[in-house]
């Protein structure tokens, strides 16, 4: 978006209100922002009148927070826009996957429409990033990447997106190792992986397949690791001296790592530390039936942690509502963070890390130069859009409306 | 107080189980037309069958006709809910921080605190919620403000909801000497008898449960304790209510608010005070606390009765809540892995009473003629549907009068695209 205006009366974060030493609320000012060539050009107080040569929109007083972030779903397997269906009981992972690929070889609505029902949900919300796992396994090939690409295209202008090829029934089991390569060749940025040892039987070899691929294609890893315990600590352990051994610091996530939930606090103090100095990243979709990673304790010791909805009304869960906020609230209301600072703190876990007061309460977004990428929340403060979900009026991507309206 | 007799026209009803191999693969409806009269379901003829009638006919559009919900438990009177944000302060000394907080507040909002009552009773009723408990304030602070409040607030709602009053002495029915308050507001508009953790508050598990029964008993009032007390703690305190509620005669007419102690001790433990729990006929009322969740489909299958409560929408307590019954479900159903279709669709009867428009062999239940016309409409194809996606809501029905939502080309619109 190339056009240069003014986006005025936005309300921003200014600093934390101290009452009695303790943080009593969030103080805001209105300003005018001048959007240039998809980026914030100039951040000028309310009061100032705005030039004219420029069009003017005016977002009334609706509070600006940094645009989300998605950092796990699957839009090849939402079932989003097709019938509804409950999820059919099975024994273990092996006959959910059948499953899986029973129901969505049959499903009348195409990939792409499904995707795309699902990105409509998730630009509304707030969303201009997606990180998408697509599904390669023999039986489909590369249909999902190209389906899910297509559906990438149609929203082009409205969000960017990273893609993980997902060998989803086993990199070893499924033999999928020559895709997961072709899908790296033809968009997709990082190697996915399930459950080294559960699902390919052999942690070690998996791990190292994994690690070779990225390598080798110049891509990332996300690994989705369920196995819990003792078991799922000692893959991430490996993948964590791997991903050193191999350069990937900074590249890599664990998504779920329920492991890490299972183990004491000094377990996990010594995990978080390991995690940190490995730059391996975790991921969770903020489960509610189960223990997942303590995220307040890995975030305390440096670790980048993202959270993402995962499965929205799909053959493994019929719930989600694909409202990423939502997730934060969740994850708070989880965490016991119901102050004002806590709340507000839960924000960059679905924004990539931006939000709008630093940890000494000083301003750190937006500022000149910055993308242009908010959503306007009907809230008074980030604290209030966390607890309460507040409404989204629209998004903005690159300095352009993206979904929702200011008028 | 009813309208004039109508015919709701292409309402979806829940007909049986498809079944697949033995499980259920699906849930069967089909389209009828439901007469409502004097606020009652007068009539359910199937769609298909040409309608003679000069009554006014309204249509459904094929929405989903479900069993009105219930929202067991929540505090109307000290709601943030309709005015400027505020996020709960650190609790330094947990409980005792919110009841010191509450000297100051209470008083605060009290001038609002009939407005706030009402806009949270429209969420709660926009929502599906028809029957609402609320548990209101009776302490040193405010007396019995807070219950006139409510009361009038009520009063606004006559004819949209069912409220129920417990005078609640959230300071401690003994530790701040309510117990004259409590019986006044018993006298003033208050059908139930409330309390908080007769061992942690009140520092008198006896005498406090003694009291809250001669209460109860002197003014024929049902009684709700919130019992968060943990652990073994928590369990004693049960079992000495379940004797006293035998002693008594009460049985049927207690129920217990959190009672956390379940979700702290071994499953066959759990089971046997559901028993024992249920022997006396004493019910469960939980908000489904993500960090603490007490074992509700077990204790179900153990012939406890479990409703559920929002508990608190943005107050000094929590800053959550949605005020949404049918989201409180999906919630139970995510927590507890009832995914498939039949667990889902049964899982509506914690937020309905105990109603389910199917039984668990997928037998009709609901509704018949003769029911109250209590019921909601939603977007969805099925019971389970509902629950897992959290349907939009199309229109309430309270007593067979329209109290929320909207029949027509919008909602008619709305329902191409049910997800």
């Amino acid at each position: 978006m190339n056009k240069t205006y003014w986006l005025t009366n936005v309300l921003l974060e200014t600093g934390y209100q101290v009452e009695n030493g303790m943080i009593a609320g969030t103080r805001t000012e209105c300003r005018h922002l001048l959007i240039q060539d998809g980026k914030v050009a100039k951040i000028v107080p309310a009061v100032e009148p705005v030039s004219d040569e420029h069009s003017v929109l005016d977002a009334k007083k609706l509070l600006a927070l940094p645009s989300f972030v998605e950092q796990h779903c699957h839009l090849d397997k939402t079932l989003l826009g097709d019938r509804w269906r409950a999820t059919t009981p099975a024994g273990s992972i092996f006959e959910r996957l059948e499953i899986e690929k029973q129901v969505l070889s049959a499903v009348s609505t195409p990939t792409q429409m499904r995707a795309e029902r699902l990105l409509d949900i998730y630009s509304r919300s707030g969303v201009t990033h997606v990180r998408t796992h697509v599904d390669v396994y023999p039986e489909v090939g590369l249909d999902n990447l190209e389906q899910v690409k297509r559906a990438l295209q149609t929203f082009e202008g409205k969000l960017s997106s990273e893609i993980v090829a997902f060998p989803q029934h086993g990199l070893l089991r499924s033999k999928s190792k020559q895709l997961v390569r072709e899908a790296l060749r033809q968009g997709a940025s990082l190697v996915g992986g399930v459950d080294p040892a559960t699902v390919d039987g052999d942690p070690e070899a998996s791990l190292q397949e994994m690690v070779e691929l990225a390598v080798a294609g110049n891509a990332g890893i996300d690994l989705h690791l369920h196995d819990a315990d003792h078991l799922g600590i000692f893959t991430i352990k490996r993948l964590a001296q791997l991903t050193i051994e191999a350069g990937l610091q900074g590249k890599v996530a664990v998504s779920h790592a329920f492991a890490l939930g299972d183990i004491s606090q000094a377990q996990a103090e010594d995990m978080g530390a390991l995690l940190a100095d490995a730059g391996v990243a975790i991921i969770t979709s903020v489960p509610i039936n189960r223990r997942f990673p303590p995220v307040g304790l890995l975030r305390r010791k440096g670790v980048a942690v993202a959270v993402g909805c995962d499965n929205i009304m799909d053959v493994w869960s019929p719930f989600g509502n694909g409202d990423i906020l939502e997730r934060a609230g969740r994850l708070a209301e989880l965490s016991g963070w119901a102050d004002e600072r806590a709340l507000a703190r839960t924000l960059p876990f679905i924004t990539g890390g931006t939000m709008p007061l630093d940890e000494d309460g000083e301003v750190a977004w937006p500022k000149v130069g910055d993308d242009a990428d908010m959503v306007l929340v009907e809230a008074s403060c980030s604290a209030e859009a966390v607890a309460r979900r507040s409404k989204r009026a629209a998004t903005m991507f690159r300095g352009g409306i993206a979904a929702g309206t200011i008028e | 107080m009813a309208e004039k007799a109508c015919w709701l026209t292409n309402v979806r009803l829940e007909t049986g189980y498809r079944y697949d191999n033995g499980t259920v693969a699906g849930t069967e409806t089909a389209l009828f037309h439901i007469q409502i009269a004097d606020g009652k379901i007068s009539d359910i003829v199937p769609a298909d069958e040409p309608l003679e009638t000069n009554v006014p006919r309204r249509d459904a559009n094929g929405a989903l006709m479900l069993p009105a919900f219930r929202d067991m438990h929540i505090h109307l009177d000290k709601t943030y809910y309709g005015g400027p944000w505020k996020a709960p302060t650190i609790a330094a000394r947990g409980i005792w921080t919110r009841l010191e907080e509450e000297r100051k507040l209470l008083p605060r909002l009290l001038p609002v605190a009939r407005e706030r009552a009402e806009r949270l009773l429209e969420l709660l009723i926009q929502a599906g919620s028809t029957r609402i408990r609320t548990h209101c304030n009776v302490d040193p602070i405010v007396g019995l403000k807070n219950l006139e409040a409510t009361l009038q607030a009520a009063e606004t709602y006559k004819g949209r909801a069912a409220v129920e009053i417990v005078a609640f002495p959230q300071h401690g029915l003994l530790r701040s000497q309510s117990v004259s308050l409590v019986r006044e507001a018993l006298r003033s508009g208050a059908g139930i008898v409330g309390g908080v953790d007769p061992a942690t508050v009140d520092g008198n598990i006896e005498k406090s449960l003694h009291t809250v029964m001669e209460l109860a008993v002197a003014a024929d009032a049902d009684i709700d304790l919130h019992i968060h007390d943990p652990g073994q703690l928590g369990i004693f305190t049960f079992q000495r209510l379940a004797a006293l509620t035998e002693e008594a005669g009460w049985q049927g007419r207690v129920n217990i608010s959190h009672a956390l102690a379940l979700a702290d001790i071994p499953p066959e433990e759990a089971g046997r005070v559901a028993e024992l729990l249920a022997r006396q006929g004493i019910t469960i009322t939980s908000s489904v606390p993500l960090g603490k969740t007490i074992p509700i489909p077990l204790l179900s299958d153990k012939g406890l009765r479990i409703s559920l409560g929002d508990d608190s929408i943005t107050d000094h307590w929590s800053p959550f809540g949605k005020g949404d019954s049918l989201e409180k479900a999906g919630i139970l159903a995510e927590r507890f892995g009832l995914r498939d279709e039949r667990s889902l669709g049964q899982a509506l009867r914690y937020i309905t009473g105990g109603v389910t428009p199917l039984d668990p062999q997928g037998r009709r239940l609901w509704p018949n003629a003769g029911d109250d016309a209590d019921l909601v409409l939603v977007a969805a194809s099925c019971s389970a549907e509902a629950v897992a996606r959290r349907a939009g809501r199309v229109a309430v029905f309270f007593q067979g009068n329209q109290v929320a939502g909207e029949l027509g080309a919008q909602h008619a619109e709305r329902m191409r695209f049910v997800e």
